[in-house]
């Protein structure tokens, strides 16, 4: 074990980069372990302590996501002292949490229920039972239910350190500490962009997403989930569009829009808030739905298909012919696909003969 | 687009957005990042945070110039002369890459000799920011490696805006600052899609993959693989289309744009659109547009169809169908099928697949990507992607400028073509807020957005509106030559004196009424950042009826433009 690059855990010998922590070398081998306030996009703080390793030499346990792999370190993972620590840890969250894995399902999954789940045998401590005051906030998305908080700060540093802004932050001391704006003010009143970051990295659903919960729609599990490129501006944000297959008179809807996993290129499971929150677009009762033709009578009326695609044909033709195919001009769109824009651009040029084709987006 | 066709051969970001963390200069010109592109926006802070310096210029006090090491608050449409002064410090202080320069570029001497006289002295008369400001700057750009410029529509919606592209790609040139990780010149795009439908050929003058319409060869490739004749004439731009709407055009046919809110002056252009012969609108709601509309044609949204959508660091990324279309309404791609063949074409694509396959076929830059490949891989390719076994790219000339040799273009500043004067005093520009997009046919529609920002507002200095009286949410009329709007005002600290600023989404209070059409030489972009304008109080807020501020930014205390008050 004298390599300068390895470490030894489990037995395993894995190979770290400089700078590693514990926690990046394991991963990055497939190994699991578990933690709540880690999350790759953000500084370790080693709050939650649900990933303690014990480290060869080294009296205390070791927070992985925030110790350096060294050469030659020997780690256990899952020895009985680490597993010791594991259980009586998330029974002490759990104590101070909402009991019933399934009522936590309604939001996100929570991770806290499915660690104490994979590891069994967990040593049940009393409920804290804990008083919660429901906190209203007048801004429609983002919903904190403080029973479900464990208080791991992802949220808080997400608003800090991605999107910059520190709307939210940590209050209170010892068991009282939770989840804040500044004064309590609303969100809507806080320097909150609504990005939804701590939506997507509460480990436990206690930030939650408003509109779903109260739409009524399905819970999460239920829910297919369609990774898709949003539409709004030129990043081209990875996004999975959560979609209720029964809906909408079976046509599905989508009642939720979620992050890929961090490290998905190009945003890096970021969000902005017209990508996360701004999809009730696509089932608004305003969406045509059939096509228009203007009539006599100067106003637009249903028409078929076919009656419309005669008209469009003809109409163009017409002008064609009248005054030449440079009398046409096509608009495509920016916000269209490459395909359509293409077909757009052939339109123009193969059939209609022209080359009087753009969109507003050549600057 | 242009601009970098010409001087580096590639229209299109340089550099991958993943690379903007590890920069450690950045020179942030026109663009609004934390609204427009607030995912980039998060990149750029958390380079700062890394300890990378930033310098934002935009005549507005926004959120960025909070974390910036400086704000360099020009006069809107006065960047030739900024760029130009920081151009001329490099070569007056000898921080160019003279290596770089004599294998790489060329046009060298005429530019060294163009700039010579645009000291920052003089550009601090013109521009309004401090000479000292500028020479460090520009040294900072210039002995920085990894320094990235990144810009928006702030540099490209101008008569001039073309020649503010060159003006930044000179200083990319002077200082070699190209061709490796987070190192280059960087235009954002504002929509989903703008870098592919100009790949993908919705411009006049090119082809797919921008092979020029005028070029035989490439005309008698597209003739063979169509099986038809094509017209050798180079067509209309938007800018000019919009003008001879009426008149030279008789018929429309308009895809997904909204262009009595998107285009500017549109009195003028409404009046052309009234003596149209024809037009087809296909879009997903009725827009403002479909006034005009013969015959309207229902679509599908992004979530419910397939294709790809090219990001502003050229990667081409799927889009998946995840639910049926409302009643009848059909995808994009289906219903310009159906027009074709009622048009008597013999098309037959059976999937966006297909099409994207034939689109590549003739377009070597993108020929390696294909729908399959994109879905296999998980994970969007980028182009130059010439074969099935290329990785992409994620950064742009780094075996070389792709143009063969990066060519510097010398340019003299052109005032804009309507500045203020005594009748009209306030300088607008145009821009987008967080919370809206574009028309906001999409936005006003979703839940949530319209109740944290309900309707237009003009934001106005607190000098200029005590001069006239106005106090905030006041009801206010915004007049230019061309026409008149009513939104309620904003009492701001962002803008300077003498500017006001709007947001162009709201069709009840539409900037573009008040915004001159006149379009950049090049690429006939229409100068919506600049227009002479008077705001007037009509009415008083009553006290109760203060709204809530509606932006995503207050303006800093003490910032540039307070702080001149």
């Amino acid at each position: 074990m004298s390599a300068p690059d390895q470490i030894l855990v489990d037995d395993q010998t894995l190979k770290f980069c400089p700078g590693e922590t514990i926690l990046d070398a394991t991963r990055r081998a497939g190994c699991s372990l578990p933690t709540l306030c880690h999350d790759p996009r953000l500084e370790p703080v080693g709050a939650c302590r649900s990933c303690l390793v014990e480290v060869k030499g080294q009296r205390r346990l070791m927070p992985a996501c925030k110790t350096p792999a060294s050469p030659g370190m020997q780690i256990e993972t899952r020895n009985e002292r680490v597993l010791r620590h594991q259980r009586v840890l998330l029974s002490l969250y759990l104590s101070d949490h909402v009991g019933d894995p399934s009522e936590c399902e309604d939001g996100a999954p929570c991770e806290l229920h499915a660690l104490a789940k994979d590891l069994g045998n967990l040593p049940v401590l009393v409920p804290l039972q804990r008083k919660h005051k429901p906190r209203a906030d007048r801004n429609p998305f983002i919903e904190f239910r403080s029973e479900r908080c464990i208080a791991c700060a992802r949220c808080v540093r997400y608003c800090d350190e991605v999107e910059g802004v520190n709307a939210i932050t940590l209050t209170g001391r010892g068991l009282h500490t939770t989840i804040s704006t500044a004064s309590g003010i609303s969100l809507y009143d806080s320097t909150c962009e609504l990005c939804g970051g701590c939506v997507d990295v509460c480990p436990t659903g206690a930030m939650a997403e408003k509109m779903p919960l109260s739409a009524g729609a399905a819970p999460e599990r239920e829910l297919e989930k369609v990774r898709t490129t949003c539409n709004y501006c030129g990043v081209g944000c990875q996004m999975d569009l959560n979609v209720d297959r029964a809906a909408a008179a079976g046509r599905g809807q989508v009642v939720k829009v979620t992050s890929p996993p961090a490290g998905t290129a190009p945003s890096d499971g970021n969000l902005c808030v017209k990508g996360r929150f701004a999809y009730d677009f696509i089932d608004h009762p305003d969406r045509l739905s059939t096509p228009l033709l203007r009539g006599a009578d100067g106003n637009l009326h249903p028409a078929s298909w076919e009656a419309a695609l005669e008209r469009t044909a003809a109409g163009l033709q017409e002008v064609a012919k009248k005054h030449g195919a440079d009398a046409l001009a096509f608009v495509s769109s920016a916000r269209c696909t490459m395909e359509e824009n293409y077909l757009v651009q052939k339109l123009s040029r193969a059939v209609f003969g022209t080359n009087n084709v753009h969109q507003c987006a050549a600057t | 687009m242009a601009g970098l066709v010409t001087t580096f051969g590639a229209g299109a970001m340089t550099n991958s957005i993943h690379e903007i963390r590890e920069a450690d200069f950045l020179f942030v010109i026109g663009s609004n990042t934390s609204e427009a592109h607030p995912i980039i926006a998060m990149e750029m802070k958390r380079a700062v945070r890394r300890g990378a310096k930033l310098v934002v210029a935009d005549p507005r006090s926004i959120w960025m110039t909070t974390i910036a090491d400086r704000h360099l608050p020009l006069k809107p449409g006065t960047d030739v002369w900024l760029l130009n002064a920081m151009a001329q410090v490099i070569i007056a202080e000898g921080l160019s890459d003279e290596n770089f320069i004599a294998q790489s570029t060329e046009g060298y001497e005429a530019l060294a000799e163009r700039v010579a006289n645009y000291t920052p002295e003089e550009a601090e008369k013109i521009t309004g920011v401090a000479a000292a400001d500028i020479r460090a700057t520009a040294r900072a750009y210039a002995t920085t490696r990894k320094a990235g410029i990144y810009y928006t529509l702030g540099i490209t919606e101008h008569t001039h805006g073309t020649d503010n592209v060159y003006a930044l790609s000179n200083l990319v040139l002077l200082t070699g600052h190209l061709g490796s990780r987070s190192t280059g010149l960087n235009p954002l795009r504002g929509q989903n899609n703008v870098q592919g439908a100009n790949d993908a050929g919705a411009s006049p003058i090119f082809f797919p993959d921008y092979q020029s319409v005028g070029d035989p060869e490439i005309q008698a490739k597209y003739e063979a693989a169509w099986g038809c004749s094509l017209s050798s004439e180079p067509g209309l731009n938007l800018n000019q289309m919009m003008k001879v709407a009426g008149s030279k055009i008789r018929a429309f046919f308009i895809m997904g744009e909204d262009i009595v809110m998107s285009e500017p002056n549109v009195a003028v252009l409404e009046e052309g659109l009234n003596a149209m012969d024809f037009v087809v609108i296909q879009d997903i709601f009725l827009t403002e547009t479909a006034r005009f509309a013969d015959v309207v044609l229902p679509a599908a949204c992004f979530a419910e169809k397939d294709g790809t959508f090219t990001n502003s660091e050229r990667r081409v990324q799927l889009v998946r169908k995840a639910v049926e279309p409302p009643g009848e309404a059909r995808a994009d791609w289906r219903i310009l099928i159906d027009i074709a063949r009622a048009s008597g074409a013999d098309w037959d694509y059976q999937s966006p697949a297909d099409i994207y396959a034939e689109l590549v076929h003739e377009a070597p830059n993108f020929a390696g990507i294909s729908h399959e490949r994109i879905d296999s891989e998980g994970i969007g390719l980028q182009w130059p992607c010439p074969t099935s076994d290329h990785p992409g790219t994620k950064f742009l000339h780094e075996g070389g400028v792709l143009r063969g040799k990066g060519l510097f273009q010398a340019v003299d500043y052109k005032p804009s073509v309507e500045i203020a004067d005594s009748d009209y005093p306030l300088v607008l520009s145009t821009g987008r807020t967080l919370y809206h997009y574009n028309a906001a046919t999409q936005t006003t529609r979703s839940a949530g957005l319209p109740e944290k920002q309900p309707e237009a507002f003009v934001e106005l200095h607190r000098k200029d509106a005590g001069q006239r009286g106005i106090s905030d949410g006041d009801l206010v009329e915004v007049l230019s030559r061309r026409g008149s709007l009513r939104c309620r005002a904003q009492v701001s600290r962002q803008v300077r004196r003498g500017c006001i600023w709007m947001p162009f989404h709201f069709a009840d209070s539409r900037a573009n009424l008040l915004t001159v059409d006149q379009g950049d030489a090049v690429t006939g972009t229409a100068e919506y950042k600049v227009c002479a304008t008077e705001v007037r109080l009509l009415a008083a807020a009553a006290a109760d009826d203060k709204t809530l501020f509606p932006g995503a930014f207050w303006g800093e205390p003490g910032g540039a433009t307070s702080s001149a008050t």
